[in-house]
């Protein structure tokens, strides 16, 4: 048996359970029949080991160098190291739609299993719309769409291996994991979602149920778009980090709208109202996931043409046509049940802002969706070709991320229902006056313009908001617990995670706003062709061109030029260096990047003497505070984990004791 | 008293702030050329502007705006003369003023539209009745025992 033979036969054994598992889970949804279920259940997790023991036999095919299998003789060779010989797993179409089969599994899984003894009604259906998304996902990887066990006869001595850019980072073995698990959990909330419908529930009991499943995806896709960003940064020799590409487009608009769902499901919880918008809203991220899926994984986006090439463009288009017709057409078959009964407060009441932080959103991700759609509509109808990029979305989403990040700063001030003036004043004094000294800090810092002097002023403004809020919280349980500072401090994140934790998130942000405003209005750039011993001169710093090297691996070469930059010490060693792969006809950048707290000197090698190695073109940009942008996602990811971390115990057991608990979950 | 002369001082601090900062001032030829290059497509690129590529033909077509600009060529001239070597493809940013002006005003009428809805439901709502300090206080603690719960 060849690892073709026990991967192929394991997906067609997973699709048989998967779709025996839609039947019994509708089953047992309809007829409340427990046989069924546990079915349904077993079903799910053997459906998952399958899934997973094709994934390793594909693993095993990569390391082993297999290349009877096509997708390994085209992603791998002799020479790739056993990371990315591993890493090719999702490198390219057949194998990035099996890994995202599995994760789907696991979602399953988790869905079918996540009640100890029985399954309420609305988890038992959504298991059921999962079966019914795991069994598409199966159909793609069992039929020539993208079957990642297809064979090449006779197989070939070697391999051609993956994709340089793919073999250039460890980060690439982080990326896209992070951006599938985020994907692929949307589809719980959107199953729930859908399971509500079908029941005709009222209540939010699926918001309740499915929570943390919305916050972890978001946080996961969120996290993963910024390793992606730095990963473009370290790897594809720019001294950029977001291009507003259609690749990121498509990551970025799902999670756009899964923001504004996370903070709207909050005015659905508290006020009982926003029912239907927030199940618009989670159709909306779910079907951009697809939608991104689509984009990237069909060829479209280079050009209308390269569409009809491969079935899975086709395929993947059919399946977002059919959620989006049976999810809108049941949303709007069960509208009239959705009724709010709560009413909204005055304009200057949390779930007011709440209500424009969506506006704001939606049309953030409509202006990403138009870009990146635009030039394709264009082509297909009149088959002109026109551009749309950084200019454009810059223009439009910077104004509204800047508005973003003023509701960021008010939202959480605001009480529910309306604040009075006194309430106003004392929740903004010190905010206020920290926008001020940011936005005269950043004319210190010699920034110009209005839209970068304003975005540290809102940075100050938000992170100044949080610091009240967490002194404040800290001084109240000193006075009701009797805690030191340091207990009221931990006990604030643990006892109520989910608001503070969102506090750390919006204080990842602000960095990230810092970052970007730093690196994209501060950012020095200079150019020489220097000799060996040469020097540049870049904002105030001289970088010397000490030598060239060879340097010949068995999987590529590399022409590397040393260099040193001197600010003060005996300088710091860096290199810049092009990467040349068997497989590609031009050379890889590969940027030298010297990273502090306060700047990165990223130095590229643009160009060189072929013949005799007498010159070198360098260049070299001196980005400010760029590295705040990574440490903003791990803050974001920080803060999502408190916030989705269950409250410590011992508290949780006196409250609940104290105080009626109704909606959740498990209390069906 | 003291907040409200707080709140005063920050906002004149940043309104003073962004006009400094947003004041016009004349472009060096050196902004001009980053400008100009910024809304070029880099021809060999996925989707990268000549401002940002480090490849070869960005950076000869970089060389010609600048070597443009010393001319004292208009901005519009050295576009044309690059729309007329690449066609519309090569700018990254559609015009405002013509039928491909669409792509401007979408995004502007999302967020009205968006705004007006959510105004008429803030108009339709019953006046907010002020609660009590006491109303205020039960709240509050409601709504920290409902966290520890969550």
């Amino acid at each position: 048996m060849t690892f073709a033979d026990v991967g192929g036969g394991a997906l067609r054994a997973a699709l048989a359970l998967a779709l025996w598992g839609l039947v019994a889970s509708a089953y047992a949804a309809r007829g409340r029949d427990g046989r069924a279920l546990g079915s349904a259940r077993w079903s799910a997790l053997a459906a998952f080991g399958l899934i997973l023991v094709a994934s390793l036999a594909m693993a095993a095919a990569l390391l082993t160098h297999d290349f009877s299998i096509r997708y390994v003789a085209f992603n791998n060779a002799l020479e790739t190291p056993a990371y990315f010989s591993a890493i090719s797993l999702w490198a390219a179409l057949e194998g990035s739609i099996l890994l995202w089969t599995t994760v789907l599994a696991g979602a399953v899984t988790f869905v079918a299993w996540r009640g100890t003894r029985e399954l309420p009604r609305l988890a038992t259906t959504a298991l059921a719309v999962m079966f019914a998304m795991l069994a598409f996902f199966l159909f793609l990887v069992v039929t020539p769409a993208a079957d990642p066990f297809v064979r090449i006869d006779p197989a070939p001595l070697n391999g051609r291996g993956p994709n340089p850019l793919l073999q250039d980072h460890w980060l690439m073995g982080l990326h896209p994991p992070l951006l599938y698990l985020g994907y692929v959990l949307f589809s719980v909330p959107f199953a729930y979602a859908i399971a509500s419908l079908i029941l005709g529930e009222a209540g939010d009991r699926w918001i309740v149920a499915t929570r943390r499943a919305a916050l972890v995806a978001w946080a996961l896709l969120g996290v993963g778009i910024v390793a992606g960003a730095w990963w473009s940064y370290a790897v594809l020799g720019w001294g950029g980090y977001w291009a507003w590409d259609p690749v990121e487009n498509a990551a970025i608009m799902p999670w756009l709208v899964a923001t504004a769902y996370l903070h709207s499901v909050m005015v659905e919880e508290k006020r009982r109202m926003l029912r239907t918008w927030n199940v618009a809203l989670v159709i909306g991220a779910f079907a951009l996931t697809i939608l991104g899926t689509f984009l990237t994984r069909s060829g479209v986006v280079n050009s209308v043409h390269s569409f009809t090439q491969s079935l899975i463009g086709p395929l993947l288009l059919g399946y977002l046509a059919a959620i989006l017709a049976f999810s809108v057409g049941l949303l709007l078959w069960r509208a009239p049940r959705l009724a709010d009964t709560g009413a909204i407060g005055a304009p200057l009441s949390r779930e007011a802002i709440f209500l424009f932080q969506n506006v704001l959103f939606v049309a953030a991700t409509l202006t990403v969706l138009l870009g990146t759609l635009y030039p394709l509509v264009v082509e297909a109808i009149s088959g002109a070709q026109l551009s749309i990029g950084s200019p454009y979305f810059d223009r439009v989403e910077v104004p509204i991320a800047l508005a973003l990040l003023f509701l960021m700063g008010i939202g959480p001030q605001l009480p529910w229902h309306g604040a009075s003036r006194a309430t106003l004043e004392r929740q903004f004094a010190a905010p206020v006056v920290a926008a001020g000294a940011g936005s005269v800090l950043a004319l210190a810092l010699g920034l110009r313009g209005a839209a970068p002097v304003l975005g540290y002023a809102l940075a100050a403004f938000v992170v100044a908001t949080v610091v009240q809020e967490v002194v404040r919280g800290v001084r109240a349980r000193r006075t009701l617990h009797g805690e030191t500072a340091a207990a009221a401090f931990v006990n604030l994140f643990r006892r109520s995670g989910r608001r503070y934790g969102g506090y750390i998130v919006h204080v990842g942000i602000a960095l990230i706003a810092l970052a970007v405003v730093s690196s994209q209005s501060q950012a020095t750039f200079a150019e020489a062709t220097l000799a060996p011993g040469g020097s540049m001169q870049v904002a105030g710093r001289t970088i010397v061109f000490e030598r060239f090297r060879d340097v010949t691996e068995p999987r590529r070469t590399q022409v590397v030029a040393d260099l040193r930059v001197l600010d003060g010490g005996g300088g710091a060693p860096m290199t810049a260096a092009l990467t040349y792969y068997p497989n590609a006809s031009g050379a890889i950048g590969a940027p030298g990047i010297r990273s502090t707290a306060g700047e990165d000197v990223y130095a590229i090698l643009a160009a060189y003497d072929l013949r005799s190695r007498a010159w070198a073109t360098i260049q070299v940009k001196v980005i400010p505070l760029v590295s705040w942008l990574w440490i903003g996602g791990l803050v974001v990811g920080l803060g999502a984990v408190i916030a989705a971390l269950p409250p410590s115990r011992r508290r949780t057991a006196i409250v609940a004791g104290a105080v009626p608990v109704g909606s959740t979950a498990g209390a069906k | 008293m003291t907040a409200r002369i707080a709140i005063l001082a920050g906002v004149l601090a940043v309104a003073a702030a962004i006009v400094i900062a947003g004041l016009p001032r004349p472009e060096t030829p050196a902004e001009r050329v980053d400008r100009i290059a910024s809304e070029l497509r880099c021809p060999v690129c996925q989707g990268l502007s000549v401002a940002d590529s480090p490849s070869d033909t960005a950076r000869a077509m970089r060389a010609l705006v600048e070597q443009r600009v010393q001319e004292g060529r208009s901005d519009d001239e050295i576009r044309d003369e690059f729309r007329r070597a690449y066609g519309d493809w090569i700018l990254l940013s559609p015009p405002l003023l013509d039928a491909r002006g669409a792509v401007w005003l979408l995004p502007l009428a999302v967020i009205v539209l968006g705004a007006v809805l959510v105004a008429m439901r803030l108009r339709r709502a019953p006046p907010p009745v002020r609660p009590s300090a006491e109303q205020l206080r039960v709240l509050r603690e409601r709504e920290l025992a409902e966290e520890a719960v969550e």
